[in-house]
């Protein structure tokens, strides 16, 4: 029997004068006709309008075409396009080759037409001989588990999982400390005028009424199997040792032994190993630190209800969802000690312990006063932790921490109008509506003052005094102070490492998780099914962090919302004939998508379609070429390289 | 008439390919002499395809990916980095080393790209032709 050869129809676009006018198309036309199994070349104005389509799919039938290779532009412009049109024609899609000559030849090589001429031909000649051995390749289908697991309990991940369940999807969100809220109740003012605590308020009412979430506090994600539709999550919960009988008689906490650091009012005062989080917190029972707790059980014999069991176990359990919301939120830049003099004196802290200091609820009751004296004079340091100010500073700017020093120097002028304050700063970014507050700071007179080179600060005899440079001035100044405030910008949350390990997606280089592409894919990661909320992508406030876990949710909702979704099928394969199960493979795979398995008595390798992603690492370091990857086969791009010289019939 | 160099430049659907893409739109020109085959991840270029380009009419070739810790595989670049360096030891035997080059590219690098392949150019027409066949 005669196996018939490929037939091949190559379409060549002007794309208006894109193309045209720096390419000769008549010319590559003619050329394309003379190249191995192809029955038809053809040009036109733009290829992707309707009419342009319309030649490919009248070709199909008409000239009985097999493969189609279209010369335009990139492929991730217009190959979705091109493949609806072969689908639409009768042709699989994947039995299309896009050629670049417009990103690759006519749009870099405007003055040489000549040479962008040839090089279109030689990269058409390159596809043809590709395109001669594609294959036909099924999208692979996968029911969708309709559940969505959110990694983060502060605002934007509550937010994702309330809009979700409001939607009507379940939701597992698995936080790592005892209660929800994240960072947000810490801020005593927000932009715009609430209270963190004012702003989470309704959405821990409903979060806590909701039928369609179930909340894993103290937990944390040990490992993720699996892809877009069906994510096979093992999640680890650690002891709280407190149940809901808690009535937070708080007995409990006046017999413990054991005094840490209080972290929410970052490290203001000092907290016990049983501690209620903070007051109005969701849930608002009291937890044990098992970190510190020594187990001395005092507090189990105060307490009334009986809520405290010391006997509690972590406990591992498994989920299945559909799509994952990555909102893990960030740390504080922490000052190492001795920068600023931060941590040799008392005097010197962070902007966010200002922050507490001025909250209603905060160790202070909102009155400023630090070591039992309330400063007279306060100066703002900006760019502690940013802008490459110091060795250790981040290299970016957090946008956050310019605003929230001024909001808080306005606070202090407000409540104490004979305090002088200072401003000492590089650039101030108080950006979009919020410049008001800068220009609110100058007529309350708070002083600006600008550096390029760090301002020192210097502790004398338990004073502080900064020297800076200020360069508007072009002057060496020295300022006596009561209190320094350092502006600290945001950095990558503790942990994030190991989890984008775990979820197989990156970290750029500020170490916060990557988006698949900043402006036009913003929430969602380059592992399909796995959408990033909140700051976890790097520095946001209150507000932007609630838009991002809005639009996280409305993607996850796209996913789970389907009955299957499609995988692209360019995954490896195996040749078991040629597979000698040296796992060469397996050690390579980023994915885990390969194992050996014994079968007849030969050691075969195995890939799980589901879990390959289709990098094709595999198939480059085989050495009997049994694996393969899917469109990207060894002899179909040996193919192209071959055809680097002129293959003529 | 002056030697012109035919390079091969294997470039990353995500990074290095998109980086090319840029140079186009951005209209940032570069010597006429690369051509360009894409494939999912700098990971897919086996040493045997290097070497069946060089020995198929290409003068030089580029293999570009994404920078390290960006792959958009995870991480397929470090396969790619430990791959080439195997490979360079190779092409030393053989004399072919200064031909072979690795660059990342990130999406937005299309600047560096038509910068750098400009220079590869450069730098592989001073090397003058290569004169392998498969006989």
């Amino acid at each position: 029997m005669k196996i018939p050869g490929p037939r091949i129809g190559v379409y060549v676009c002007h794309c208006g004068l894109n193309i045209a006018g720096v390419i000769n198309v008549k010319e590559v036309v003619e050329y394309a006709k003379k190249l191995p199994n192809v029955v038809v070349s053809r040009d036109y104005v733009f290829m992707c309008s309707a009419p342009g389509q319309n030649l490919i799919k009248e070709d199909i039938e008409k000239e009985k075409l097999d493969r189609v290779v279209v010369a335009a532009c990139s492929p991730s412009m217009h190959e979705p396009t091109f493949r609806a049109a072969l689908e639409d024609g009768g042709l699989n899609p994947y039995l299309l080759e896009m050629v670049n000559i417009r990103e690759h030849s006519s749009w870099v090589h405007s003055k040489e037409k000549e040479a962008a001429t040839e090089k279109a031909k030689d990269l058409i000649r390159m596809a043809v001989m590709r395109a001669s051995l594609l294959e036909p390749l099924e999208k692979i289908k996968t029911p969708v588990e309709n559940k969505v697991l959110v990694i983060g309990g502060g605002i934007s991940g509550l937010r994702a999982a309330l809009d979700l369940a409001e939607r009507g999807f379940f939701v597992h969100l698995v936080e790592r400390s005892p209660v929800l809220g994240g960072k947000t109740p810490r801020i005593s003012l927000v932009r715009g005028g609430k209270s963190g605590r004012e702003i989470l308020a309704p959405i821990l009412e409903k979060i806590s009424s909701s039928e369609k979430i179930r909340l894993h506090l103290n937990s944390e994600v040990k490992s993720v199997d699996g892809s877009i539709g069906s994510f096979k999550v093992k999640v680890l919960k650690r002891p709280r040792f407190v149940n809901e009988r808690c009535n937070l008689c708080g007995k409990c906490e006046e017999v413990c032994p054991i005094e840490v650091e209080n972290e929410f009012e970052f490290g203001l005062n000092k907290r016990k190993a049983i501690f209620l989080p903070y007051k109005g917190s969701y849930p608002e029972i009291y937890a044990i630190d098992q970190e510190v707790c020594t187990k001395c059980g005092e507090c189990v014999k105060v307490c009334e209800p009986g809520a405290i069991n010391l006997e509690e176990a972590e406990e591992e359990f498994n989920l299945e969802v559909g799509a994952i919301i990555v909102a893990a939120g960030h740390d504080y830049y922490e000052p190492p000690k001795g920068e600023y003099s931060y941590g040799l004196s008392s005097k010197v802290i962070t902007t966010l312990q200002l922050e507490r200091l001025l909250s209603d609820d905060g160790p202070t009751g909102g009155e400023l006063i630090v070591d039992g004296e309330r400063p007279e004079s306060v100066a703002f340091i900006h760019c502690v932790g940013s802008l490459g100010t110091t060795p250790s500073s981040k290299e970016y700017c957090s946008r956050m921490c310019c605003y929230a020093s001024l909001k808080n120097a306005l606070r202090i002028k407000k409540k104490y109008p004979k305090t002088k304050v200072f401003v000492l700063h590089k650039d101030i970014r108080t950006y979009g509506l919020d410049e008001d507050i800068y220009w609110d700071s100058l007529e309350e007179f708070v002083r600006f003052l600008r550096f390029e080179d760090p301002p020192l600060v210097r502790v004398k005899d338990g004073k502080l005094e900064i020297e800076v440079f200020e360069v508007n001035l072009q002057e060496r100044l020295l300022i006596p102070v009561d209190l320094v405030v350092l502006s600290v910008g945001m950095v990558s949350p503790r942990g994030l490492d190991e989890l984008s390990s775990i979820l197989k997606i990156s970290c750029g280089p500020e170490a916060f998780l990557k988006e698949a592409h900043l402006k036009l894919r913003p929430v969602e990661s380059l592992s399909d099914g796995i959408f990033l909320a909140g700051s976890v992508t790097g520095p946001k406030d209150v507000i932007e962090s609630i838009i991002s876990g809005s639009a996280a949710a409305s993607k996850a909702a796209g996913v789970v919302s389907k009955e299957e979704v499609e995988v692209e099928p360019i995954v490896a394969e195996v040749n078991e004939d040629l597979c000698s199960g040296c796992g060469i493979c397996v050690s390579l795979c980023p994915y885990g998508a390969i194992s050996i398995k014994e079968k007849e008595g030969k050691r075969l390798a195995e890939v799980d379609p589901m879990k390959c992603k289709g990098c094709g690492s595999c198939a480059a370091s085989c050495p009997s070429g049994a694996m393969q990857q899917k469109h990207f086969k060894d002899r179909q791009i040996m193919a192209e390289i071959v055809s680097l010289r002129e293959v003529m019939v | 008439m002056s030697f012109e160099p035919k390079i091969l430049v294997f470039a990353c659907n995500w990074c290095s390919y998109n980086a090319m893409d840029l140079a186009g739109t951005s209209r940032i020109q570069y010597p006429p002499n690369v051509r360009v085959i894409r494939v999912m991840c700098s990971s897919r270029v086996s040493p045997e395809m290097v070497l069946l380009a060089l020995s198929n009419g290409a003068d030089g070739v580029l293999i570009t990916g994404c920078h390290p810790g960006d792959c958009h595989y995870v991480s397929g670049n470090y396969a790619t980095l430990r791959r080439f360096k195997l490979l360079k030891k190779l092409l030393k035997e053989l004399g072919l080393e200064k031909r072979v080059e690795l660059e990342w590219f990130s999406a937005s690098e299309g600047e560096k790209f038509a910068k750098y392949i400009t220079e590869f150019v450069e730098r592989i027409r001073r090397l003058g032709p290569l004169e392998l066949s498969e006989e």
